[in-house]
């Protein structure tokens, strides 16, 4: 369970986050949709532990990382996978070895266990035959699937991805979205993505979170949110 | 005076925070926390990354000084000592100097370039969420290669210097091979050797420190990139300059 209480966060002066309250269940997708430059990712840095809040703190499993040390919170995101808006895939590796390297450093699999689970992930997301590749030979949509694959080939029981259908068609959109939603089901991950996109975010969610101007606005299932009196909420939805 | 104080301000906090990670760098070498696959192909990339430009760098370098020191030394009736000018020239001050800023031309600029290129694509962080310290795995190997190759790289130099010098030496000065080799050998002690050679590895803290530093905490875009890359090697150059008048001082006062 991921429990984030009275957050608040500013950069520069400016006011990011401002009392964010929320829960994410065991197993559970949540959505936070927004703006561009609401408070989104840096919500979901805080939630990795990568930002630390001015106030308020963060519940990761039982386990407070508001005010772990910078060598705790690296034990505590072995545990959680981390979808990057651009991938963020090494590009001095092949793919193989981008994906191999979590399991080297994390896990005390054999190169022949290591390629057998590469393979296996590599099947999960729709991509076979690409191992050899570096990551400046693949389009973004492929990209993205390595880096999901990357993100989920510890088994974590956690997955934050950051924006996952910027920057892709239509088509590829609906299709990564599609697979992090099973794949969050198939692995019973707990997952929190960041949106702005609505029709994809419909696809992949359980329940919806709404943040504007570093405030949360809304949360509730796809219904609550849609039937929502606030004008903001309403103008968001119908766009 | 605002604008003054400021950049004082700034440059102490930005010394300070350069010294913090050269700090973690070290506690990550002293705990034993050195990756020595990525050491090796860090080794591998910095040393043919610099190999050719100093070898023939130098190579011309001992040759000029030949000549030149023949040409002055004749006008004495003492053309013989060209194998002294041009070892000792070389092993003590030209070659670790020279050496020292190709090589953060070269493999300085391109450890700066690729972590500034990592950090600006998200590429540290994703290091981080992985549940990996980005300065145990980028780094420290970097940092470590530097140490090894850059004094390695300098010895070569050295070598091939005196070898140009030989040329020179044997086919413009008309000095017997053998005499010239015997002279050289003569002239450079271990002193001479080492005062030189000491300053390398203080060089190669400089660089790999500079640069991944510039590298690591590199934003902006494409623009960051260039923009620390150039900050780097000029940072580095200054340094490598302005140590080498220290050392030498230090270094003639306790050896002559």
């Amino acid at each position: 369970m991921i429990k984030v209480s009275g957050l608040y966060k500013a950069i520069n002066g400016q006011d990011i986050l401002q009392d964010i309250n929320l829960e994410v269940e065991d197993g559970e997708i949540l959505v936070i949709l927004g703006q561009s430059g609401a408070g989104k990712s840096v919500l979901l840095q805080h939630l990795m532990g990568l930002r630390k809040p001015d106030k308020g703190n963060v519940v990761i499993s039982g386990v407070d990382i508001t005010n772990l040390s910078e060598r705790d919170l690296l034990r505590v995101r072995k545990n959680i996978g981390y979808l990057f808006q651009e991938g963020a895939l090494y590009d001095f590796m092949d793919v193989y070895e981008n994906l191999a390297f979590p399991l080297e450093e994390h896990t005390d699999l054999n190169e022949g266990q290591i390629s057998q689970r590469i393979k296996n992930v590599l099947q999960t997301v729709g991509l076979e035959g690409v191992e050899g590749k570096y990551p400046v030979e693949l389009s973004g949509g492929m990209r993205k699937r390595v880096a999901l694959a990357r993100a989920v080939i510890l088994n974590s029981k956690i997955l934050f991805c950051d924006e996952p259908t910027s920057g892709l068609d239509p088509i590829r959109s609906r299709d990564i979205s599609d697979l992090i939603r099973n794949l969050s089901k198939q692995l019973q991950c707990t997952t929190v993505v960041t949106s702005h996109d609505v029709a994809n975010s419909f696809r992949i969610a359980d329940r919806l979170a709404l943040i504007h101007e570093g405030r949360l606005i809304a949360v509730g299932i796809q219904g609550e949110i849609a039937s929502s009196k606030d004008p903001f909420v309403r103008q968001f939805f119908k766009n | 005076m605002k604008h003054l104080i400021e950049y004082i301000f700034g440059f102490i906090i930005g010394l300070g925070n350069a010294l913090f990670f050269l700090g973690e760098v070290l506690a990550h070498i002293v705990r034993g926390h050195v990756r020595i696959k990525e050491v090796l192909k860090q080794i591998y990339e910095q040393g043919i990354q610099s190999i050719v430009i100093i070898a023939l760098t130098s190579f011309a370098t001992g040759m000029v000084l030949a000549l030149q020191g023949y040409l002055m030394l004749e006008r004495f009736g003492a053309k013989e000592y060209v194998a002294h000018l041009v070892a000792l020239s070389l092993v003590r001050e030209l070659s670790p100097v020279f050496g020292a800023l190709i090589f953060s031309g070269k493999a300085g600029a391109k450890m700066a370039a690729e972590l500034g290129s990592m950090s600006v694509n998200d590429q540290v962080l994703a290091t981080r969420t992985m549940g990996v310290d980005p300065v145990e795995f980028l780094i420290v190997p970097r940092m470590v290669a530097a140490f090894f190759v850059l004094p390695i790289l300098v010895v070569l130099s050295e070598v091939l210097g005196i070898a140009g010098g030989y040329i020179v030496g044997i086919s413009e000065a008309n000095i017997p091979g053998s005499f010239y080799l015997n002279r050289t050998l003569a002239a450079v002690g271990y002193v001479d050797f080492f005062s030189g050679f000491i300053k390398t590895f203080f060089f190669a803290i400089l660089i790999g420190w500079v640069c991944c530093y510039q590298g690591f905490k590199t934003r902006g875009g494409s623009l960051g990139v260039g923009r620390f890359t150039t900050r780097a090697v000029a940072f580095s150059y200054i340094l490598i300059v302005l140590s080498n008048a220290l050392l030498t001082k230090i270094i003639l006062t306790l050896w002559g």
